[in-house]
């Protein structure tokens, strides 16, 4: 709960960072919508789209590079969606292409002696579950090594026909493909993050909207709205844990219990933290006003955005591997 | 700024908080107003500032009666600083925090810059400029404030029990600071406190107690006064607990030590 994404900015000297944020915003939207764009391999000749998606690959690791953040960073943010990637792949993985002879045919022969053993690994599994360490990967050799286990020859078979479980190469390639793309564009999100300071952001982000002004939509309100909640999301989550603590010191226990438990317990905690945010927006209205904040007033800045050469140079690059993936996509 | 409350009233529901109050604060003073928890000096704060508008009664700043129209006027010449320090952070760091008062009032960038500094500097937070919140203490984010609202250069400064966090070192800095301001630029400071030691560096004292002023005099009238500040919910300073004392014991050097006492209980 403390690693969220938002605010999450190392100070750093690097090209990347000294980019304008308006840059990275635009950049990051090009080479997200050209990723998407690149063609699948279900459609199109699989290698081509991989070599692709290496290019990518290799563009994306040398800005992490330049970024001269760590790349543990990384790593933690592409932590988070691990679960929503590998439910893609398996998914893709046993989807059907159309008309293809699968590549794996997995006989899956269910028993009462294999249920029984398999339920006991997962139970001890789940039991022993704070105490291990590795546990996505442990998990997940698990589930692989269960799945095998169902293809051999073990106990009376409870069904006269044995389901198959086919495996595609097609559906193979699409797994893989679908997966690396989604990790791909979380990385690219995270350089933006890491590298570029909250108030660049929303500034990038006022900026952007400013055509919005012709509609007669006040975009400095908005601008503001973002910067207070980037400012206070950070400190709300700090709120949240320490209330989680204090109830988990008076034996309340977020992770364990009955569905019935664990919803009291939201309860338990969404009302302490409506109450502080209530207090701290009433205030928070109060600071501001007396330090003189008229909404929609002029206001100078202190952040000012400046394009460098390097930003149209990023620029023209990135519209450059844009126009590449359309016409590739055309021709 | 000169400040003029006149029958003022003021509830947030049936409960009267601050009740038919008439004060008169000069310019170029430092009033301190001291009181129990929930005694309406926030309330009372909020209201000079016109955040809250009397239920009943008038405010006079400068002579000119406070309301919708006048408080623009006034907004930029007054700044205040809260009891708490989170809530009233509004930058993503401590330099756009600095940063916030000044661009609403229109200040160029290089001037801001400048401010920002020398700011920081004068409550040693200059090393934490380009900190977020998340990472100070909360003395420390005490400072940020303060030197937020010194930064706007206000002709009226009130801090609310914003030095509460405060290291004694900090908390002398800061007394020392506000005395500067005071002598040098004819600012008007009220210090809002339930801390005795705090309120020393006034010229005069007022003792708020449920939203009514029971004691109004010079720090040294009414630190010695026992039973309104007891009567009040406030703690006696020892020094003058022994002053006190004193009166009673027959003792040959009575004055000589009493005024010693008096000059101690003053030297911060
Ligand atoms: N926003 C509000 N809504 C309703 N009642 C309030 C509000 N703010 C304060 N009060 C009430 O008004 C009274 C005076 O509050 P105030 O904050 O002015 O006291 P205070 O002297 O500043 O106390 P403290 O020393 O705790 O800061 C209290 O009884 C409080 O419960
Ligand atoms: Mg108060």
């Amino acid at each position: 709960m403390n690693d969220i994404a938002l605010g999450q900015y190392v100070h750093k000297n690097s090209i990347i960072h000294s980019l304008d944020p308006r840059t990275k915003f635009i950049c990051l939207l090009i080479l997200m919508i050209s990723i998407f764009l690149i063609p699948s391999p279900a459609d199109y000749n699989p290698k081509i789209s991989f070599i692709i998606l290496g290019g990518f690959a290799l563009i994306i690791l040398i800005v992490v590079i330049l970024t001269k953040i760590s790349p543990l960073k990384y790593l933690k943010s592409l932590m988070q969606v691990i679960f929503i990637v590998s439910f893609v792949f398996i998914v893709q993985m046993l989807s059907k292409p159309s008309d293809e002879t699968s590549l794996l045919d997995l006989n899956i022969k269910v028993s009462i002696i294999k249920i029984i053993i398999i339920l006991t690994v997962f139970v001890l599994f789940f039991v022993f579950r704070k105490f291990l360490h590795y546990k996505l990967i442990l998990f997940i050799t698990l589930l692989v090594l269960s799945t095998y286990f169902l293809t051999i020859d073990f106990g009376k078979n409870l069904f006269k026909e044995t389901p198959i479980l086919h495996i595609y190469k097609y559906g193979l390639y699409k797994g893989a493909f679908f997966s690396l793309r989604i990790l791909l564009v979380i990385m690219l999100s995270t350089v933006m993050t890491l590298t570029t300071k909250p108030t660049d952001l929303t500034n990038a982000i006022e900026w952007l909207l400013h055509p919005l002004t012709f509609i007669k939509l006040n975009v400095s309100i908005f601008a503001m709205m973002i910067s207070l909640a980037l400012r206070f999301i950070p400190t709300l989550f700090n709120e949240a844990n320490k209330i989680l603590k204090s109830q988990a010191s008076r034996g309340a226990d977020f992770k364990e219990g009955h569905l019935k438990d664990q919803i009291f317990q939201m309860v338990a905690l969404l009302i302490p933290m409506f109450v502080v945010s209530y207090k701290r927006a009433e205030d928070l209205a109060d600071a501001m006003e007396a330090r003189g904040y008229i909404p929609g007033e002029r206001r100078t800045k202190l952040n000012i955005l400046r394009f460098k050469f390097s930003d149209y140079l990023t620029f023209i690059l990135c519209v450059g591997i844009i126009t590449g993936i359309i016409l590739l996509r055309v021709l | 700024m000169k400040i003029k409350l006149d029958n003022v009233s003021f509830s947030y529901n049936e409960e009267k908080v601050i009740s038919n109050l008439n004060l008169e604060i000069e310019s170029s003073s430092i009033t301190a107003i001291i009181g129990h928890n929930g005694s309406g000096k926030s309330t009372l704060a909020k209201l000079i500032v016109g955040l809250l508008e009397p239920k009943k009664g008038t405010i006079y700043l400068d002579d000119q009666v406070l309301n919708e129209d006048s408080i623009k006027i006034f907004r930029n010449k007054m700044g205040i600083i809260f009891q708490n320090p989170d809530n009233q952070f509004v930058g993503v760091t401590v330099k756009d925090d600095i940063a916030f008062g000044l661009e609403n009032k229109n200040i160029e960038r290089e001037e801001m810059i400048q401010k920002i500094h020398k700011y920081l500097k004068l409550v040693g937070m200059e090393e934490y400029i380009e900190e977020s919140p998340e990472n100070l203490s909360g003395g420390q984010k005490q400072r940020v404030a303060i030197a937020g609202a010194l930064s706007m250069e206000c002709e009226l400064l009130i801090l609310d029990e914003s030095t509460s966090m405060l290291d004694p070192l900090g908390t002398k800095e800061v007394g020392e600071t506000i005395k500067k301001i005071k002598n040098e630029d004819n600012k008007t400071i009220i210090i809002i406190t339930h801390d005795l030691e705090e309120a020393r560096l006034a010229d005069r004292v007022i003792v708020l107690n449920k939203g009514k002023i029971v004691k109004d005099g010079t720090p040294k009238e009414v630190f010695s006064d026992e039973n309104i500040l007891i009567n009040s919910g406030l703690k006696t300073m020892d020094s003058v607990k022994i002053i006190n004392d004193l009166k009673n014991v027959d003792y040959k050097n009575k004055k000589e030590i009493e005024a010693a006492l008096w000059e101690l209980t003053f030297k911060m």
